[in-house]
């Protein structure tokens, strides 16, 4: 999913929007109480942001913007699963929400049965019980074309009957059947390891039919979401839903200016779980204040509790140097990595000597201090983040395939490597090819990404590569690298995060080759191309070929519990030893900023964002 | 007269074809980015693809679109009159939301024009009358740094002393005036202050430029030699003369803050008309950024042509030319 100030793979230009669940490390803010006060509820928490940067409009359905995920979660939509809304490894473990247990998979894996628990309401203005119905009505709506589901693809191959239902060949999905108000069933195509982690995403949580069938257009529903968790937008109900054309939006929901969630009368905690869910709060506020500074100066001030947007960089430094200020700053692993990427088909990139010679000699450390030192999260050995790994640990904890001493490049190492590289015709460590001068880069010309661009042709520079960099704003840069048919050979414009916490997010949908596509592609080494798809999107294709491991992400992907782990930590350590396709450098941390009337601050490790579910703010010290 | 308004008002007609056409062209035709690649997720099937162009319109010619947009200006669509259509962004319509704006930057714009109306017309007056006084020069060192200085630099030092260090005034944001006239006021004063001084000093050096030529004029030392007061020969005669030209830049000015007032909206937080083309350039919501480029052209067209009409009224040679 995309995120709160990391920016995404399919950004919006400029704007500090992007990816928001991403990448790995610890953090230390997580799950703390401030010292300025008691925890209570009620009072309102207030925040404020440049731009909600909703990619669907704020729609369920549609919607794959972090911090949208974290509201929903948090907040407004309950799912069949969730989970704890916490810090760490324990906040990427699946609970029980809407459904009484987290069910064992039945008939090889391929049938899911859920029992809903009773009693659970929607808000108003529907006022009544949810049913298994209801759920399979946002089973439908994933798969309407016009609702354009942004990670519908992670749904309709999966469970039987949708894509003919998508194809409009089926007018109810078969795999899914109610047989009664509190049973759902779900049949799949395949056995799927990461099945569950589905009906913990936004886009599968209860919609009411009666209000979401006049909603057939992508985003429509966004400005009218029914509640069914502990919060609802402002003003729901004072909504008509008599009729579609009597509905109107909710005053709680400006697009532009304001988002304002109250507590949702029919919301009973005894059908909910304190660890899931405190709702302290009586009200949470999300403003849109178009002065960066100003929000901070706010928070600062004690006239806003936080912000999704990440702090700048100054207010990171003001606040880390200061030891009183210090406890306000809460950074958390946001599951989040940053890489530079290099393209297995463009020389001298084709060659894995060459790409095992670039890890080697990257000044990792001095691109951590691009991005601001150790506060940002820690150095990336690997490809996806280690606390999305069973424990929130990778094994063995210390793996590094091209360690260095202070992760500042090993030279040495590096020419080792470049030695057995067909671009090193005299063998000195140094390519004295051609194809290594004057190599185009790509980079976004937001910070911290140009201070990165130096250090990377510096590093280069010492194995015989020599750069052309190119910085263009983030839109723009994404869509230069997601069309294979530009060839660019390397970058560093790109990151990425998971859409939730299983390394399949990263693994299957960034290397899979059959997920290659013309435009829009992420897969940008392009491992596991093939000759005539590279013929078809117009890529290069090289004389040696290009490594494939569609096998091995398709074997992972049918893999449950400890062996799904290991299967994805083997397959981490391949695409880092045998496959290079990335130098990663960072496992990017979120890092939160809170003011002075928060007492209670919680991070939500399943969306990488504040979990609003367990915050709590003290009235008497806020300010105006 | 009326020859010369009907010329006009046909000459913006095709001012605003003009800029509607190159506007679309700038906003729809020349982006290098793909603005459905904003709704289609991280990884997006072609099929995905092709529905979100379909559902945001970009699925016809760029001609068609055009000629869409022009029918849809004209004749109003499912949103009412003006069809402006839907922000890619928000789903919503865009002819509320920029209704909505319109008013807050027009109160802006209109706060900050009195001020800056009163102070650049008194300093320039006075400096004028006092030339090379302490004032004159007080005066005239005061527009040189209202000038110089950036809007932003301003916005920012005022809300750090009179905000944050003072507490004199609340923090940034918008306050309805139906809702709070009170709150309207406490909040709008601080951006039509800061907007108003770099204003100020520029009027103030204008019209003291004017108010020195047209002092030296032989009809004002007629004026004092017929006995008439100072007080009258200045505001009667000299001061009526100096302020013509700053008719028309005034016309101007204040039709051109309507898409020009980003700065002032961004640092005090204004939802008005600057900030949201912004935002909407920075987020490639087309129809948004096209839709504002086309009222605030619209009304810096008005404006001009009632500036023309003044000039005409005041001055009937134009007319012939």
């Amino acid at each position: 999913m995309r995120g709160k100030g990391l920016i995404a793979a399919i950004a919006v230009a400029g704007v500090t929007v992007g990816l928001a669940a991403c990448g790995g490390g610890g953090g230390s803010g997580g799950n703390s109480s401030n010292a300025s006060g008691t925890v209570a509820k009620g009072g309102t928490y207030r925040m404020a942001t440049q731009d909600f940067g909703f990619t669907g409009a704020f729609d369920p359905s549609a919607e794959y913007l972090g911090w949208a995920f974290d509201l929903y979660g948090n907040l407004l939509i309950r799912t069949l699963l969730s989970f704890n809304h916490t810090a760490g490894a324990p906040g990427n473990v699946l609970v029980p929400d809407l459904a009484t247990s987290v069910p064992t998979p039945t008939n090889n894996g391929l049938t899911y049965t859920f029992k809903l628990k009773q009693g659970v309401k929607f808000g108003p203005p529907v006022n009544r019980a949810i049913t298994s119905k209801d759920i399979a009505f946002a089973m439908q709506r994933i798969a309407t074309p016009s609702v354009a589901a942004q990670y519908g693809f992670y749904y309709v191959p999966v469970i039987k009957g949708m894509a003919e239902f998508q194809a409009g060949k089926a007018k109810t999905i078969s795999g899914i059947q109610t047989p009664d108000n509190q049973t759902i069933v779900f049949n799949l195509t395949r056995p799927t390891g990461d099945f569950l982690n589905l009906v913990a995403l936004p886009a599968s949580g209860p919609i009411p039919q009666e209000v979401g069938k006049c909603f057939t257009q992508a985003g429509a529903y966004g400005r009218d979401v029914i509640a069914s968790g502990p919060y609802m937008i402002q003003g729901s109900d004072k909504v008509n839903i008599s009729t579609c054309s009597s509905i109107k939006p909710m005053s709680g929901y400006n697009p532009t200016q304001r988002l304002s969630f109250v507590r949702n009368p029919n919301y009973d905690p005894a059908t909910d779980s304190p660890k899931v869910r405190e709702a302290l709060p009586d009200s949470f506020v999300i403003s849109i204040d178009t002065n960066a500074k100003d929000i901070f100066d706010k928070i600062g001030a004690g006239a806003l509790e936080g912000s999704p947007d990440d702090p700048p960089a100054d207010i990171i430094s003001q606040y880390a140097s200061n030891s009183s200020k210090k406890q306000f700053l809460k950074p958390n692993s946001a599951d989040r990595t940053d890489f530079i990427y290099l393209n297995t088909t463009t020389p001298p990139f084709d060659d894995i000597h060459v790409r095992k010679a670039a890890n080697f000699v990257m000044d990792k450390a001095a691109l951590k201090l691009a991005w601001g030192g150790q506060i940002e999260g820690p150095v990336a050995t690997h490809i996806v983040p280690s606390v999305m790994y069973k424990g929130g640990q990778f094994d063995p904890a210390d793996y590094d395939p091209y360690p260095s001493p202070n992760n500042a490049g090993d030279v040495n190492a590096a020419k080792n490597e470049m030695k057995q590289s067909k671009y090193d015709s005299n063998k000195d460590g140094i390519c004295d090819s051609s194809v290594c001068k004057q190599i185009f880069f790509m980079n976004r010309s937001v910070q911290a990404y140009p201070k990165m661009t130096p250090i990377i042709q510096s590093s280069l520079s010492k194995i015989g590569i020599t750069l052309n960099p190119r910085e263009l704003p983030t839109s723009p840069a994404y869509t230069q690298i997601q069309t294979p048919s530009k060839h660019i050979p390397i970058g560093a414009n790109a990151g990425w995060g998971k859409d939730y916490p299983d390394p399949s997010t990263f693994l299957r949908t960034l290397f899979l080759g059959s997920n290659i596509l013309p435009s829009g592609n992420t897969n940008y080494s392009l491992i596991g191309l093939t000759a005539g798809k590279a013929k078809q999107i117009g890529a290069l294709y090289p004389a040696g070929g290009v490594p494939n491991v569609d096998a091995a992400i398709d074997k992972c992907t049918g893999e449950t519990g400890d062996a799904r782990n290991s299967c994805w930590i083997a397959l981490d350590k391949q695409l880092m030893e045998q496959v290079v396709p990335w130098i990663p450098y960072q496992f990017r941390n979120n890092v939160d900023l809170i003011g002075a009337a928060v007492t209670k601050y919680d991070f939500d490790q399943s969306t990488g964002e504040t979990g609003y579910a367990h915050v709590a703010v003290d009235p008497s010290k806020q300010s105006q | 007269m009326g020859r010369y308004i009907i010329r006009r008002v046909l000459w913006v007609i095709v001012v605003m074809i003009v800029v509607t056409f190159l506007a679309f062209l700038v906003f729809y035709v020349l982006p290098s980015s793909k603005p459905e690649n904003s709704f289609v997720g991280k990884a997006p099937t072609p099929e995905l693809i092709a529905q979100v162009r379909k559902d945001l319109g970009l699925n016809h010619p760029a001609i068609v679109q055009y000629g869409l947009f022009v029918k849809r200006l004209f004749l109003g669509d499912k949103y009412g009159w003006p069809g402006l259509g839907f922000s890619y962004n928000t789903k919503s319509p865009i002819r509320d939301e920029l209704i909505s704006r319109f008013w807050v930057t027009f109160g802006l714009a209109l706060g900050a024009a009195i001020i800056w109306l009163f102070l650049g017309i008194l300093i320039g007056t006075i400096s004028a009358l006092r030339r090379r006084s302490a004032l004159d020069r007080g005066a005239m060192g005061f527009a040189l740094l209202g000038v110089s200085t950036p809007v932003f630099f301003l916005g920012i030092l005022w809300l750090f002393v009179f905000w944050k260090t003072l507490h004199w005034i609340p923090g940034t944001g918008y306050v309805h005036l139906t809702s709070d006239p009170v709150g309207y006021f406490t909040h709008m004063i601080s951006p039509w202050i800061v907007l108003a001084l770099l204003f100020a000093a520029i009027y103030a050096r204008v019209v003291r430029g004017n108010m020195l030529d047209v002092l030296s004029e032989d009809y004002i030392r007629t004026a004092r030699a017929k006995g008439l007061t100072e007080r009258r020969v200045v505001i009667k005669h000299a001061l009526r003369a100096a302020l013509t030209p700053v008719v028309t830049l005034f016309g101007l000015d204040f039709g051109i803050l309507f898409g020009g007032a980003v700065v002032t909206e961004k640092v005090f937080n204004l939802p008005g008309l600057g900030n949201y083309i912004l935002d909407a350039a920075f987020q490639l919501d087309i129809p948004v950024a096209l839709a504002v480029t086309t009222v605030t052209a619209l009304v810096v067209a008005i404006m001009s042509l009632l500036v023309d009409i003044a000039y005409a009224y005041l001055d009937p040679r134009v007319t012939d030319s």
